[in-house]
């Protein structure tokens, strides 16, 4: 699980058939206090987060397996919640 | 996911069986500044090679996944631990200006 801030986003014409139709953002990992902390990630993003949002990631796989209904999907990183207080 | 730009390829002369049509990519990790495009050249971190399907070129941005994940688009073992699983078209990143 990671703390991360939405900072853009890409879009992927040729992609694995799993991110057919999702969004993806690029975000980056922060601290409890807000400050950067790492290099930049994607994600899926079924929740639709806004610019800067401060979101909540999970990096497990399997699960992301079960929301785009695909076995043999490797990704792994999709937000699971945007954060309101911290 | 993460991004980074193919800056080469990697070919094998002997390698186990299951790689027979593998193509790998020599992949230079994004970092903010390649992302939003001060840095054009190559970031500081090192260089993953990734098992590649898709057929990205030297230059171009990709999506690539590390870890077991890696694995699940085969349904035999298969001894990588980095698969590209996107070419990106487009992409925007700017973090907020510091102090904002």
């Amino acid at each position: 699980m990671l703390l991360a801030r939405i900072d853009g986003f890409a879009t992927a014409t040729l992609a694995h058939p799993s991110l057919r139709g999702q969004k993806i953002v690029l975000c980056t990992p922060v601290d409890e206090h807000g400050r950067d902390a790492g290099s930049p990630i994607a994600a899926v993003d079924p929740m639709g987060a806004g610019r800067h949002a401060k979101v909540f990631i999970t990096t497990d796989g399997s699960w992301t397996q079960g929301t785009v209904h695909d076995d043999t999907s490797p990704i792994r990183n999709q937000v699971i919640g945007i954060i309101d207080s911290l | 996911m993460k991004p980074g730009r193919v800056i080469g390829t990697v070919t094998l002369s002997h390698a186990a069986p299951q790689f027979r049509g593998a193509r790998w990519l020599v992949v230079s990790p994004m970092g903010p500044a390649e992302l939003t495009g001060k840095n054009p050249g190559l970031s500081q971190q090192s260089t993953p090679v990734v098992y590649d399907k898709m057929g990205a070129g030297t230059g171009e941005a990709i999506l690539y996944v590390e870890g077991a994940e890696a694995t699940q688009p085969f349904d035999h073992p298969m001894p990588i631990d980095a698969i590209s699983v996107a070419i990106m078209d487009q992409h925007y990143y700017a973090p907020p200006e510091a102090g904002a």
